[in-house]
């Protein structure tokens, strides 16, 4: 049978336009998609957790479903201070249980959010958000800029859906018209199909966006010879490329988010773009990893006023990265029980904030087994979103998309899961 | 020799995201991306092994030789092995130093841990099927 329109579940370009084969329940042919995206969805099967699984002092064991419930209902309820983590995974309603289950356990809710554009967040509520839908960058921009970015690598059909390779409305040659500027500390892929690459000393992203700011409020007198290993002409020019645009689009990736200054990279950033919106049109979008990602701050921002790293053990709603986000709170061994939900963290922690994990009743509920079960006491394999379960996603730059279930291979959803887990809440909480 | 370890996204560490246990990822994030230049200053060809050393502790690392890396650095895949490296600092962002911890490289013969054994290491039980 052939699926159309399918949408994506890996990165947060959420590409809408694969075609997908399946053939007696099995995925056999994908068009369309990436290198990372067609390996999602052929190799899925391959590699699910078949059943619910505990761990015993000899090994893992299977476990009945009923049996898993009902044990990580206990967990939470006799929990001070629960940790709820993970989400960019999988769909906004199973995002938004989480939430309020966040809620009435009085524990913490943070996402994968916060080790990646958590800073970008951070910065944008300093000084706002100019940004806009990836179409408009499509049809419109005729520069682009790729900030501590490698979609290449990273999202591979960036460019050819809303960038450097497609066509634009407005654009009469786009394909020839559209300049590209890449800023990296390391030659990338992505650099390599720059118009211009700008190569900057590690660490050197705030003084040359500094600079940049100089140079666009004409006051390019006071540039020294280099900044950061950037030369001053290459500033001039990049700085007059980006005036003379009629609408340049700014992308950054984990590369300011994560190097030193974090949050006032992007802050920057953010005003260098404002510097610019003086003379031409500019917009500026996080390059979001996770396919719903964004959405987890949608819901979380909707529902609590915040958009990660949430802590209602005041009973209400409190937030303050760096205190309340989950990196922090286990490396302070401050959790005394987690949920892990659609993501890793053992992978993509400091191992120091892993090793906690295990020393505490930890639950993971995901698709598949990773270096995050190794420190379970119990797993519930689910539904992938996008593959046998449908639901909200929301785009990087803030496009709500529904994803399609394509298939039934017999899972639950997130949301049957974790509905079933907050009512047990619920109804142990009288509330 | 100290040098800053920035770690990213490759289509190979994205390809095997959710395949954690295949040897396709421990190879993929096991890698120690460095400077030809910077090699030779420490001795190493490209496919030995190094040891890093950071903040958190040290893990052994192979080397491959990469142009696109920039002197006294190093790019490592977003991955296990770095993470046995870097501390959990996040100087009130949330965010720990992913891109900018610095990190002692040294020759060495000691073989490259799997994912299950540096999962032991931490106190975890690894899931094989």
């Amino acid at each position: 049978m052939l699926h159309e329109d399918v949408v994506c579940p890996f990165c947060a370009c959420l590409c809408d336009d694969l075609k997908v084969e399946t053939d007696n329940g099995t995925i056999v042919k994908v068009d369309n998609a990436c290198d990372l995206g067609n390996h999602k969805f052929l190799t899925d099967d391959d590699h699910r957790l078949k059943e619910p699984i505990r761990r015993t002092p000899s090994g893992w064991t299977s476990a009945t479903l009923q049996h898993a419930i009902d044990r990580t209902v206990e967990i939470l309820l006799g929990a001070d201070r629960p940790l709820l983590y993970g989400w960019s995974g999988t769909h906004g309603e199973a995002q938004s249980i989480g939430v309020h289950m966040a809620e009435v356990l009085g524990g913490v809710i943070d996402s994968t959010t916060s080790v990646c554009h958590g800073p970008s967040i951070l910065a944008i509520q300093e000084v706002g958000h100019p940004g806009c839908t990836l179409g408009q960058v499509k049809n419109r921009a005729d520069l682009v800029v790729y900030w501590g970015a490698n979609p290449i690598e990273a999202h591979p059909r960036h460019m050819s859906r809303y960038t450097t390779y497609t066509d634009g409305f407005f654009l009469d040659r786009a394909f020839k018209e559209r300049k590209v500027i890449v800023v990296d500390i390391r030659r990338t892929q992505t650099a390599e199909v720059a118009d211009e690459f700008i190569l900057i000393k590690k660490g050197g992203d705030y003084a040359v966006l500094s600079a940049l700011r100089a140079i666009v409020r004409g006051k390019s007198d006071m540039i020294p010879a280099t900044v950061a290993g950037v030369t001053k002409e290459q500033l001039l020019r990049i700085a007059e490329m980006c005036k003379k645009a009629k609408f340049g689009a700014f992308f950054f990736g984990m590369g300011i988010t994560q190097t030193q200054g974090k949050y006032k990279n992007i802050r920057n950033a953010i005003e260098l773009v404002d510097e610019l919106n003086r003379h031409t049109k500019f917009t500026l979008t996080p390059m979001r990893g996770h396919y719903n990602v964004y959405g987890f701050n949608e819901v979380c921002t909707w529902m609590t006023g915040y958009p990660y790293a949430v802590d209602f053990c005041r009973g209400m709603a409190f937030y303050n990265p760096g205190e309340t986000s989950a990196v922090d709170i286990l490396a302070r061994k401050e959790c005394d029980a987690c949920l892990v939900v659609a993501s890793d963290p053992a992978a993509h922690f400091p191992k120091d904030a892993v090793r906690h994990l295990g020393e505490i009743p930890t639950v993971q509920i995901d698709p598949y087994p990773n270096t995050t079960t190794a420190f379970c006491e119990l797993q519930i394999p689910v539904a992938v979103t996008g593959i046998d379960a449908q639901g909200t996603s929301y785009r990087m730059d803030g496009v709500p998309i529904r994803v399609k279930s394509i298939l039934n291979r017999g899972y639950p959803t997130d949301t049957d899961i974790l509905g079933e887990i907050y009512r047990r809440i619920k109804e142990a909480k009288r509330v | 020799m100290i040098f800053t370890l920035n770690t990213g996204r490759t289509i190979q560490q994205g390809n095997n995201v959710e395949m954690k246990y295949h040897p396709d990822y421990a190879k993929e994030v096991s890698r120690c991306h460095m400077n030809p230049l910077d090699m030779l200053d420490l001795g190493v060809m490209d496919g030995e092994r190094v040891r890093v050393t950071g903040p958190a502790g040290s893990v052994v690392m192979y080397v491959v030789q990469d142009e696109t890396v920039s002197h006294s650095t190093v790019f490592v895949p977003y991955g296990i092995y770095a993470n046995q490296v870097i501390s959990t600092e996040t100087h009130g962002t949330g965010m720990p130093d992913f891109k900018t911890t610095e990190a002692n490289l040294e020759p060495t013969e000691d073989s490259v841990l799997t994912v299950p054994e540096l999962l032991r290491a931490l106190g975890g039980m690894p899931y094989v099927a």
